[in-house]
């Protein structure tokens, strides 16, 4: 399999604190890749130096060998990378075709035949009857549907997924986990997925990464990676996890898809903490 | 040497005016995440309140800063509560008060020059032209006496901010409104609690200014460009980055004058405003504002 | 054969050119005076300049209190170049708008970084900051004492159809601003800034191409006035009032909208007309009153109440009239300066 997006020992620091500490990352042509890790682990700022958006402070990301990181979003997109919101940010003034549009002209410079390709996308993502609305009037699961579809319209040959199932009921919940199967299937993207909703990591994902305190902590297949003791330790704490028993295959970690146990949630809450959101969405207004 | 301690002096007394008006600004937009842009206005509001205390009843400027500010505090919550309230709340609404503030600005101004006249206008008392010695120079009681209470006051709000209860409030306010009503914080009473105080400072601010320069109707559209100027150098809610980004324009103001023409250095700040966008685009401390 | 690009409405074509066709002979057909042709003259002009700062204010959601910078720089660059070289009055208009776009970049580059409230107080800086320099930089503005321009016999009657021919083609722009792919853009800016660039927009580059139109257009509006005036001086030109009154005409008319702004400016030049003669002390505050009333009661300002009056009568969808005012609205999430390079967590 061939490597399509490398990142290499990107940090990113705010003021004194490293929101993320020298990650490597490998994403496979056609792989699904899953990062999880507790809230403030750093993996939305991880999504924004992929992106674009935010410049690495040290490290850099390569798609097919070239540099993507450090400029702007834009020249990401060009180069086929695109990413979506945690918390969806429909242009609230466009009607939900004109949002996918955007995507269509601006995200490889092409105006030509852009409303036919968005509509196919709206078609892809079963928009396509809401394309004369205005997003407003969507359900959070059509808005992070249309999320992703403003995103597909651009072309990408990879997609960075940021909660796109966290917080809708559990039949969108499935509907949203078929799509993204089949944007992988018929449109050939590699995608990177942020998800705090465990059952569906551990069905979408190849391979997951766990980021803890801005570190990578562990990498693997899914299963493996949930009975890392230091993932447990992450997500529940020191005692939790030399509690729990260490043996590979034991499944005692408790994830919604292993069954009971008094933690059968290590699913953070959804609500974002500061370091968890975009950093975009911070604004100027603490008090000393 | 005593030229250049002369201006630095100069350069610290003015800070202090400079941080208290620029307070004002920095703290309504930190909780309300509104624009007054009626800020020159409540200055311009505060030096003719002074100024009418002053002539007709004798009343010393020191004297009327309670009245100043309680007619500037009432002043903003009636604006906040009469017509910003009814605006949408968020992205939309901050365009849409920007310009209704400046409605109100144009009324309050046309106000003024309909009651006093476009004249310029003083407040002199007969300490106006006394001086202390300090530092081996000599320096204008008034000066210090602006500076000193501005200082106070700026104590003064820092202490109720970080030690009561609703100054408290108003900085949990600022972080996360929708939190503090789930708490039980009466969010409307703090946003028109903060608008208060924050129109508080500008008249405040706009009285000790006229203690010092002369005014007239259109006075505190240079001091909003001022304030305006401190809140991207210095951040918001920090009292000690609002001083110090004062301090930074005054010192660049006051040297100014020794290079430049008199009628250009109104026109500093501004500058100093595009080099910072253009060299720091994060702003020199604190909280960004920049997009 | 597709001689036009798909986002041209031919009914929209065919009514600017129709209403300009009628405009070019109606001072012959109904028989102005020269005072009223002069009139209606001023107020073309005045249409075009709201318009034009319609496309910061309205289309990128950026309030501009500082457009006179621009009125006034093309007014004077223009005037000068008649005074020096007797150049043909349209050249010396394009040159002065060239100038002024120059200038709104200088200025604009670097303060567009600012959103929303904030970018608008700079722009009161930039304002004043001009005024202030253009006084007393005598060469240029002749100082308070202005600037007489050579009076070419018939001129001025002449220029009621260049105001016609440069109102359509700022009506043309305009439309073409919001209906082009660039426009969908530009919206996609007003609403997100942060979203937009995520999708590949850059928006400097966006906002800078408006701030050069719009500062060019105003530019040469500024020169047309001062053709029409033959004479101009810098604190009428530069003045804050100059600024207000391109503010006040597109948020009477309705920021945002393609058309409303046009609208505004003939209600503003009448407006003023009536008021300087009638209540000359009060103007400033019926400005500011008016400013109050529209954004309370309706934001969108006449283009608002039009929508609702078609509503009304069943002229108008719901969602059509929707889709409309979302496009017109005045801001987006993109009014919020908040960080995008966020500070600590």
């Amino acid at each position: 399999m061939t490597v399509i997006l490398r990142a290499e020992g990107v940090s990113k620091r705010f003021g004194g604190l490293k929101a993320v500490d020298s990650v490597d990352l490998e994403l496979n042509d056609g792989e699904i890749l899953g990062v999880i890790g507790p809230n403030g682990a750093g993996k939305t700022t991880l999504f924004s130096m992929i992106a674009g958006s935010i410049p690495p402070t040290s490290g850099r990301v390569l798609l097919e060998g070239k540099v993507i990181s450090g400029g702007s979003p834009r020249r990401a997109v060009r180069a086929g990378v695109v990413r979506t919101h945690q918390i969806v940010r429909p242009f609230q003034n466009l009607t939900v075709l004109e949002n996918v549009m955007v995507g269509a002209i601006y995200g490889k410079a092409r105006p030509l035949g852009a409303r036919e390709r968005a509509l196919e996308v709206l078609d892809f993502c079963s928009l396509r009857d809401r394309a004369p609305q205005l997003p407003g009037g969507l359900t959070l699961a059509g808005r992070k549907r249309l999320e992703l579809a403003r995103a597909l319209a651009t072309e990408p040959r990879v997609l960075l997924l940021d909660e796109v199932i966290a917080g809708v009921n559990p039949v969108e919940a499935l509907q949203m986990t078929d799509l993204i199967r089949s944007v992988r299937e018929k449109r050939r993207l590699s995608i990177i997925l942020i998800e705090h909703v465990m059952p569906a990591v551990m069905r979408l994902s190849d391979r997951v990464i766990v980021l803890d305190a801005g570190k990578k902590i562990a990498e693997g297949k899914p299963q493996q990676v949930v009975k890392d003791p230091r993932v447990i330790a992450a997500y529940l704490g020191e005692s939790a996890a030399a509690a729990a028993p260490a043996q590979p295959g034991s499944g005692s970690f408790p994830t919604p898809a292993s069954g009971s146990g008094p933690a059968s949630h290590p699913t953070p809450p959804s609500n974002p903490t500061p370091t968890s959101t975009s950093p975009s969405k911070k604004g100027p207004g603490e008090r000393p | 040497m005593q030229r250049f301690t002369e201006l630095v002096v100069a350069a610290v007394l003015l800070a202090g005016l400079y941080a208290t008006m620029a307070y004002g600004l920095g703290l309504i937009y930190g909780v309300l995440r509104v624009v007054n842009l009626n800020h020159g206005g409540i200055i311009m509001a505060g030096a003719y309140v002074g100024w009418l205390l002053h002539e007709k009843f004798g009343i010393d400027p020191y004297l009327s800063i309670p009245a100043v500010v309680a007619v500037s505090f009432v002043l903003g919550i009636a604006i906040y509560r009469g017509l910003v309230r009814h605006l949408p709340r968020g992205p939309a609404g901050a365009v849409q008060s920007l310009l209704l503030l400046f409605g109100v600005w144009l009324v309050l101004r046309n106000a003024a020059y309909l009651l006093f006249t476009g004249n310029d206008q003083t407040i002199r008392t007969e300490y106006s032209t006394r001086s202390v010695a300090a530092f081996g120079l000599a320096l204008s009681v008034n000066r210090v006496a602006v500076f000193g209470i501005a200082v106070l006051t700026l104590v003064v709000l820092h202490l109720f901010l970080t030690r009561t209860f609703t100054g408290k409030a108003i900085r949990a306010v600022a972080q996360n409104a929708d939190s503090c009503t789930l708490v039980g914080v009466d969010v409307e009473r703090i946003y028109s609690l903060t608008f208060g105080i924050g129109t508080a400072l500008a008249g405040l601010a706009g009285l000790l200014g006229a203690s010092l320069f002369s005014f007239n109707p259109s006075y505190g559209s240079g001091d909003l460009l001022k304030s305006f100027v401190i809140v991207v150098l210095g951040g918001l809610g920090s009292v000690m980055g609002t001083a110090a980004a004062a301090l930074i324009l005054a010192l660049v103001e006051v040297f100014a004058i020794l290079a430049l023409p008199s009628y250009l250095t109104g026109a500093v700040g501004f500058v100093l405003l595009v080099l910072v966008l253009v060299l720091r685009p994060g702003g020199l401390f604190g909280h960004r504002v920049l997009g | 054969m597709k001689l036009l690009p798909h986002w041209v409405s031919r009914p929209a074509l065919a009514a600017l050119v129709a209403a300009l066709a009628i405009g070019a002979v109606l001072p012959k057909v109904l028989g102005w005076s020269v005072y009223s042709q002069n009139q209606v003259t001023e107020t073309l002009l005045f249409v075009a300049a709201a318009l034009a700062w319609n496309w910061m204010g309205g289309y990128l959601g950026q309030v501009s209190f500082g457009h006179s910078a621009m009125f006034g720089l093309g007014g004077f660059i223009s005037a000068r170049l008649l005074l020096a070289l007797h150049l043909p009055f349209w050249i010396a208009w394009i040159v002065g708008g060239l100038v002024a776009a120059g200038y709104a970049l200088v200025w604009g580059h670097p303060t567009l970084r600012l959103r929303g409230p904030y970018f608008s107080i700079a722009t009161i800086g930039v304002g004043e900051a001009t005024r202030l320099v253009m006084t007393y930089w005598e060469d240029l503005t002749g100082g308070s004492s202005g600037l007489s321009l050579p009076i070419t016999p018939g001129l001025k009657s002449e220029l009621y159809w260049w105001a016609l021919a440069l109102m359509g083609a700022v009506i043309a722009g305009s439309y073409a601003l919001r209906k082009s792919t660039l426009g969908l853009g530009l919206l996609a800016i007003k609403s997100d800034v942060d979203a937009a660039a995520d999708v590949g927009i850059s928006p400097t580059l966006m906002q800078d191409i408006v701030l050069l139109l719009s500062g060019f257009t105003v530019g040469v509006c500024g020169a047309f006035y001062a053709s029409y005036q033959n004479f101009i001086e810098p604190g009428d030109m530069f003045g804050f009032d100059r600024s207000i009154s391109f503010v006040l005409m597109a948020v009477i008319g309705g920021v945002g909208t393609i058309i409303g702004p046009a609208f505004g400016a003939v209600v503003f030049v009448m407006l003023r007309q009536y008021l300087i003669g009638s209540y000359p002390q009060l103007y400033l505050g019926i400005y500011g009153v008016l400013l109050i009333v529209v954004i309370l009661f309706e934001p969108l300002g006449m283009m608002g109440l039009f929508f609702r009056i078609a509503r009304r009568f069943g002229l108008l969808r719901p969602e059509v009239e929707a889709t409309l005012e979302a496009k017109a609205a005045v801001g987006g999430a993109a009014a919020d300066p908040g960080a995008r390079e966020g500070g600590a967590p």
